[in-house]
Parts: C-alpha cells; sequence; structure tokens
C-alpha cells in the first residue's frame, strides 16, 4: 500500500462547475417555468402618460421595491420604457418577503432604502408611519381627491392606508381574489361523471367522488388532488375557503390577530362546524387514497405542474394559475369552478379589505426622488396604468378598476376567472376603519404556534388527532393570544375592546360597505 | 519606514520595551491586520454582541420600540416545547449524520488512498460532486428522486418488493428527518474525506513498507497500523462535522422548511421562522430569536469545549507527540 497525494484546488474548480452545470441542466425545466410567461411584445402595449407633475431633476436612480412575482413581470416592462420616456435612470428590485423583511428596516436605518416599497409581511401601515418610514400622498400628488375618486368604493381605508386622514398608500390592486378555486385538467375530469364549470361549482361529496374516480379511472397514472403541502398558506387558504363556501362568514387572507374572525359575533370561529366538516372532507379524500402522493414535500408551483404534467386531475389553487398554464403550456386544455361547497351551501369566499395589502405601494419618507415615485402611483391609479397592468398581469393581481379589468387583454379563462371572482368574493368590515387602536393591537399581537395552518398540516399528517379538540384548542390560544394583545394594547392606549369586532350589520353575501 | 525598523532582532533590550513602543515599530504590520479584524469586527463579533442584547429585549426587529424585558425570553424559551424540540433535533441530526460520515468516508478515504485502485480520481470526483453542489439545486433534485409519485427511488424499493407502497421520505413525520440526514451525509462526506485523506498523508511509507515486507495483510495494515495513526485526527474531524451538522439551515429550509407540522424544525429553521416569521401572519420576535440563538450558540460552544478537551487527551495519548 502507498500513499497519493491529494490533489489542489484547479480539481475543485473544475468540480464545481462540472456539477453546477449538469445540475443546472436538471433542474432547469422546472426552474424556468415561472419566468416563461413574459412577453416582451407586452411592452409594446405600455404608454407612458405625460408627467402628472412637475418633475425636478432626478437625485441619482429612481429606486423602487417590492416582492416581485408578478409585479416584476409587469415592472421589468414598465420601468426601461418610463426611465426612457422621463429621461432618468430606474432601479428595480424584485425580493421574496423574508429579504424585504430584513432589507427593508436596514436600508430605512441607514438612509438606503428605495423611493418606493412594500412593507415587510407583518407590518401595519400605522406602525410604518409611526415609525417615520413613509411619507403621505397628500402632498405629492396634485389633486389627490381627484384621484382618489377614480378608484373603486372601499380602495381607501383608514388604517389600512389612509393613517389619520391622509393617503399613505396606493391600492393598485384587487384583493378580490379566491385562493382556493377548483382548477382541473379536462382530460381528468372526462374520467368523471363531472363537468363543473365557472357556473357548476361541485358539492363536497361531487369533488370527493370526482377526485376518487380520477384516481381509479386513470388505472393509477393520475391522482384526484393535489396541493402543496410543506406551504403552510395553502393549507389555510383551502380550509377557510372551502368552510366560507359552508357559511363560515371570516378571512383567510388577513395577517396575524384578526384572523378567522367572524364580524356578525366578534368570535374566532375556527372550531366552528363548517371548518371541521371542511377539515373532515381533505382527510376523507386522503383516506380515500385520491391525494397525490408525497404532497408534504411539495410547494405550490411544484403542486400545479404536476396537474399540467398529467399527475394529478385537480387542484385548489389561485387564478395566478390561469396565466402561467397558458403561458407555459398553450395546450394544456384546462377548466376552473368556485371552490366546492356543501350541498344546499353557496357561501361566499370572504376577504378582509379590497386593496391587496401585498401590493400596496409606499413612499419612503427619506426618498431622493418622491416626485417620481408620486409620478408612478397616479399612473397606477388612472385607467391607463391599471388596463397596462392588466395586460400583463391578467388574473393573477387584477386591477382594482372593475373597467380597467374588462378592457384588459386577457384570456377567455382569465376574464371568467375575473367574473367568477367578482361573483364569488366579499369584503369584509375593516376593523381598523372603525377602530383605529386596533393597528396597536396588530402590533402587539403574538400568534400562537401552531397556527390554523400548521394544525391543518399535523392533522393531515396525524401527528395530531381530533379534528374538533385541535381545532377548539387553536381556537382558545388564537382568543388567548387576542385578548392579551388587547391588554397590551390599551396599556399604550390604544383604547379597544372585543366588542368593536362586532358589526351586527354585515351582511357576509355584500361587501360590507360602511 | 526602514528595513532596519521592520527587522528589529528579538534582543533582551527589545522586548524590554513597553508594548505600545514595540506595536509603534511593528505599525506597518500591524496595518496589514486591520482589514481583517474590521471584517472579523463587523460580521463576527457585533453580531455576537448584538444578539446578546436582543435578547434582552422585547422586539420586533423593524419597529422602533425596544422594550427591555432582562431574562424574560429566555424563561419562556426554556418552556416553549417548539424550541425544546427544535434543540433536541438538531443534537439527534448531529448525533445521527456525524459518526456516520465520520465511518463512511473514513472508509472511502482508506479505498482511495490505495494506488492500485483504478478510476480512483473518478471515484474522488463522484463523492465531491455533492459537496460543491449548491443546496438549493440538491433540494430540487433530492425532491425528485424521492417522490413517491415517481421518484426513481421509490420505484426501484418497489420493483424490488421491499415496499407494497410507496415512501414519502421527505412527507412522513417519522422518516422526514431522518431522510435529510442521510442526504446530509450524502452531500458532505466528500470533504469529511479530504480530511480522512490529510490524516493518512501523515502515516509514514516505511510502515506501509515494513508491513509489506513482513508478509502483513492489508486489511490487518489498516486496523493495526494506520488507524491507530490517524485516530486522533477523528476528533478534530468529529468536531468540525459536528459544528456543520448543527449549521443545516440551507438544506431544510429549501426542502421541507421544518415541517410537515414541525418534524424537521431544528434549532436554526426556529430561529428563522421567529426572527423572520417568513410565512407572514405572525409579527417578527427578533428578541426572543435572539435569545433562541445565545443559547443554542452556547450548547454548541460547551460541545466544543468538550472536543477540545477530548483532542488535548488524544494528543497526550499519541505515541508521536511523545
Amino acid at each position: 500500500m502507498s500513499t497519493r497525494q491529494i490533489d489542489g484546488l484547479s480539481r475543485r474548480a473544475f468540480l464545481a462547475s462540472s456539477s453546477a452545470f449538469a445540475l443546472a441542466a436538471l433542474a432547469g425545466r422546472s426552474l424556468a417555468q415561472e419566468v416563461k410567461n413574459i412577453d416582451p411584445s407586452i411592452a409594446e402595449k405600455i404608454t407612458i402618460a405625460d408627467p402628472s407633475l412637475d418633475l425636478p431633476p432626478a437625485d441619482g436612480p429612481f429606486r423602487w421595491l417590492d416582492s416581485g412575482g408578478q409585479k416584476g413581470v409587469f415592472y421589468r416592462q414598465f420601468f426601461p420604457k418610463y426611465a426612457e420616456t422621463r429621461g432618468i435612470e430606474v432601479v428595480y428590485d424584485g425580493l421574496p418577503w423574508n429579504e424585504i423583511a430584513t432589507v427593508l428596516p436596514l436600508g430605512i436605518r441607514n438612509g438606503s432604502a428605495p423611493d418606493a416599497f412594500n412593507l415587510p409581511n407583518g407590518m401595519p401601515p400605522a406602525v410604518a408611519v409611526a415609525e417615520g418610514w413613509v411619507q403621505p400622498l397628500d402632498d405629492l400628488i396634485p389633486d389627490l381627491d381627484a384621484w382618489k375618486a377614480g378608484f373603486p368604493a372601499g380602495s381607501f381605508v383608514e388604517g389600512v392606508n389612509v393613517i389619520e386622514g391622509k393617503t399613505y398608500g396606493l391600492p393598485y390592486t384587487s384583493e378580490r381574489r379566491c385562493s382556493s378555486l377548483l382548477l382541473f385538467s379536462r382530460k381528468a375530469m372526462e374520467l368523471t361523471e363531472f363537468d363543473p364549470g365557472p357556473g357548476a361549482p361541485l358539492t363536497w361529496d361531487q369533488f370527493r367522488t370526482a377526485a376518487a374516480q380520477i384516481t381509479k379511472n386513470s388505472g393509477g397514472s393520475m391522482f384526484g388532488l393535489i396541493m402543496g403541502g410543506n406551504q403552510g398558506n395553502r393549507w389555510s387558504a383551502n380550509l377557510v375557503q372551502l368552510a366560507n363556501r359552508g357559511g363560515a362568514a371570516c378571512a383567510s387572507s388577513v395577517a396575524g390577530c384578526l384572523s378567522c374572525v367572524d364580524y356578525r359575533t366578534g368570535e374566532i370561529v375556527v372550531d366552528k362546524d363548517e371548518f371541521v366538516e371542511a377539515m373532515e372532507l381533505l382527510l376523507a379524500i386522503r383516506d380515500d387514497g385520491s391525494m397525490f402522493p408525497g404532497i408534504m414535500s411539495l410547494n405550490a408551483p411544484q403542486a400545479r405542474a404536476f396537474v399540467e404534467q398529467g399527475g394529478a386531475g385537480m387542484i385548489l389553487q389561485g387564478p395566478w394559475n390561469v396565466p402561467i398554464w397558458e403561458a407555459n403550456n398553450p395546450d394544456f386544455d384546462f377548466g376552473l369552478a368556485p371552490t366546492p361547497a356543501p350541498e344546499g351551501k353557496d357561501g361566499k369566499t370572504i376577504v378582509d379589505a379590497l386593496p391587496s395589502a401585498a401590493n400596496t405601494m409606499y413612499v419612503n419618507a427619506a426618498a431622493k426622488n418622491p416626485a417620481y415615485a408620486a409620478d408612478v402611483f397616479h399612473y397606477m391609479g388612472t385607467l391607463d396604468g391599471q388596463v397596462a397592468w392588466g395586460n400583463v398581469v391578467g388574473p393573477s393581481d387584477p386591477p382594482i378598476f372593475p373597467k380597467a379589468a374588462e378592457e384588459a387583454e386577457m384570456s377567455e379563462r382569465s376574464k371568467a376567472v375575473i367574473a367568477l371572482q367578482e361573483k364569488q368574493v366579499r369584503v369584509s368590515p375593516v376593523v381598523y376603519a372603525r377602530s383605529p387602536g386596533f393597528t396597536k393591537v396588530a402590533q402587539l399581537y403574538e400568534e400562537p404556534t401552531p397556527n390554523l395552518a400548521n394544525v391543518v398540516q399535523g392533522l393531515y399528517t396525524g401527528q395530531l388527532s381530533g379534528v374538533k379538540e385541535s381545532l377548539s384548542k387553536l381556537k382558545d390560544a388564537m382568543n388567548a393570544a387576542l385578548d392579551k394583545a388587547i391588554t397590551d394594547a390599551n396599556a399604550e392606549g390604544a383604547n379597544v375592546r372585543r366588542e368593536d369586532l362586532v358589526y351586527s350589520d354585515w351582511d357576509p353575501s355584500v361587501d360590507y360597505a360602511s | 519606514m526602514s528595513a532596519t525598523e521592520l527587522h528589529i532582532p528579538h534582543t533582551p533590550a527589545a522586548t524590554r520595551q513597553g508594548l505600545a513602543a514595540r506595536i509603534w515599530k511593528s505599525r506597518i504590520d500591524y496595518l496589514f491586520l486591520v482589514p481583517g479584524l474590521l471584517i472579523f469586527g463587523a460580521f463576527i463579533v457585533w453580531p455576537l454582541i448584538a444578539s446578546e442584547y436582543y435578547s434582552l429585549l422585547n422586539w420586533t426587529g423593524f419597529g422602533a420600540a425596544k422594550k427591555f424585558v432582562g431574562l424574560q425570553n429566555y424563561r419562556e424559551l426554556l418552556q416553549d416545547e417548539f424550541f425544546l424540540n427544535a434543540f433536541k433535533r438538531s443534537f439527534l441530526f448531529t448525533l445521527a449524520t456525524v459518526p456516520l460520515q465520520m465511518f463512511i468516508s473514513l472508509v472511502f478515504a482508506i479505498l482511495l488512498n490505495n494506488k492500485l485502485l483504478k478510476l480512483s480520481t473518478l471515484f474522488r470526483t463522484m463523492i465531491f460532486l455533492p459537496v460543491v453542489t449548491p443546496v438549493v439545486v440538491i433540494a430540487i433534485v433530492i425532491a425528485l428522486m424521492l417522490s413517491p409519485f415517481n421518484g426513481p427511488i421509490n420505484g426501484l424499493l418497489l420493483d424490488a418488493g421491499l415496499f407494497e407502497r410507496a415512501v414519502d421520505f421527505l412527507g412522513s413525520p417519522q422518516l422526514v428527518l431522518w431522510t435529510l440526514a442521510g442526504v446530509f451525509v450524502w452531500k458532505w462526506t466528500g470533504v469529511t474525506l479530504i480530511y480522512w485523506l490529510a490524516a493518512l498523508q501523515t502515516v509514514p511509507e516505511e510502515l506501509y513498507e515494513a508491513a509489506k515486507l513482513d508478509g502483513v495483510k492489508t486489511w490487518q495494515v489498516t486496523v493495526f497500523v494506520v488507524l491507530p495513526i490517524i485516530a486522533p485526527f477523528a476528533v478534530v474531524i468529529g468536531l468540525i462535522s459536528a459544528i456543520a451538522a448543527l449549521n443545516v439551515f440551507p438544506l431544510i429550509q429549501s426542502t421541507t422548511q421544518g415541517g410537515p407540522f414541525f418534524a424537521s424544525e431544528v434549532m436554526e429553521v426556529f430561529i428563522f421562522r421567529i426572527a423572520f416569521a417568513p410565512s407572514g401572519g405572525m409579527v417578527p420576535q427578533l428578541g426572543y430569536a435572539s435569545a433562541a440563538g445565545v443559547l443554542f450558540g452556547l450548547a454548541v460552544m460547551i460541545l466544543t469545549i468538550f472536543q477540545i478537551v477530548a483532542v488535548r487527551r488524544a494528543r497526550r495519548k499519541d505515541p508521536a507527540n511523545g
């Protein structure tokens, strides 16, 4: 036996390069999916209006930060044209939420934050105002009231994007979305006895039967239902929206303290019959063997891809699937329908406010180019800007102007989704508008662990047992956390009560307009 | 400064000079240390001190309102079952991976150290390939490989008749941590292999030759000659591997994000979840997360101290050290 010398760094360099190439080639197909729907020709359809205000010379590049995704698809086409028209440099950054949560606070502290940005997830706008992060649009956008009048009712709400009477946020996309639509492969649905559509939702029994029939009649090559099981928000959204269809009147999209509150009573309702039955439906589909195996290690985009590839027949997901499937695989024949509902029920999907909180943009209080931020904000709040947005983004993040959604160039399916959501989704009361002190509650609320998403996941995997018991335990924990946050907020002068959550005049079948 | 000033002979007169004077005389030398010290201070020392300070606060991490709460975060952590479980999982993960990784890589190292082995370069490359592959790419590939729907590993297991149904390696609460441990070992065995190969360079060539002349079998040389000589390296390699195994955030976050239902949530994933609330719905608690980080850091430090003591003992027993 004799020794062998170890080679040096050149081998490492070679290994790094070769392995990166080899594995990138393997992974490339799935990674490329999300960007294929960029259509350069769309940029030609974006027209940049004349400036809405006198624009001073730019102080360095105009910088814009948001959470990317579909916003990135639009702004990467919009900003080059805008920069050319205005003769300035624009830097656009689309970052994941967890990076915004770290990068933005640091930027604010050291003075390098962009001119316009999304707030970090879970940060109440009132906190951003109190911390001095953002500045009002009142002095930036000329004739602000006239501009705001062009938005649909419910776009500007105290506590949501208006703080103490001043307007801070640009609400340019609508939250009127159902994130648990039934999307299905028509080839798979042909294996069943059902023919769902936008006006013909499945009942829960039919949904379960369809999942079983797809699994059985495909000879094992396809499973009835799939979910992105390692994404907690998919579990909570699907459960809440199934329960909504059964009559539960609470939102799934709200963050933190007001999650799953039925404003008719002011109570947290996660252990009501509608929730218990919705959970039992998911468990029954699992026990039937109709759920795609391995969902706990799939995220939502991966789950979506399996439907397109023929591995699963149905998925409960949002409208953003439609343009992605249409762009990635024009030959894929798929249909859509409202979230399945229990027999004889037709409950509405509830959202907590009309403007999408995740997309709302704010102007940095220390912005170097606030006028350009205001100029872009103004444009996005006009019909031209809204139509341009709708042309690119489609139903994924619908423009907040209903007319823009009508005028935008979209596929028939996209139009059908928007029409379905107009009919299906309703806006709940906005507690912050009537009781601004609840912004302090939101700030102090410490969400219990496990939360709803965790509990649903735990029940599905069998790590928790007893649906009613688990959901009741969760409700107790949520109530305790909310009561503690209210007490703590009142100690800081919030002046709020649990009774403030009661809106006895709320009819969940219509938008709350007060 | 002249060359003579830079190279002062080490004389008794020089050592009698004050520290400040000696530093001043060698100021150019110290100047070269400044960039490194600045980087070390900014990215190692400052975060350490800051996290200890933050751990005493009730602070979201983004608001200006910081409330000093003393040791309350620590008291709450010690009663937080999710913290305790994550803590336990981190060390279970380490206990599972380090011995396995060290054993497998040692076997590979001994085999690859043999000049008679053909294609050893190719084998070494194959073993090292996962090391230089980005974790995120590995996460994607592993999810495909282990998929219970059409993954090739499940295909093999089913075709071999070992299982009647496909195994959900990453979705089963009972299997997920051990599956990730296996992936971790596969990814990092190449690094440990390099350490062992380096250790094997210390075995004198004459010992192999003497054993050959005496007609000793290869396995006997390995067990009775090579292993005793390289045994002291095991402590150092174990320490490095253990610290690496406690830092598995990228692998777990990019595969399971700590799920299903926290079954693979190790300490770093727990800290990330609390500190940044990446899924939204909850307000980040940087103070609480910092306290968790400090406790975890202390535990790792204690582990390190134990291993340093073990290294010293091993050195004392090492005949090569007299």
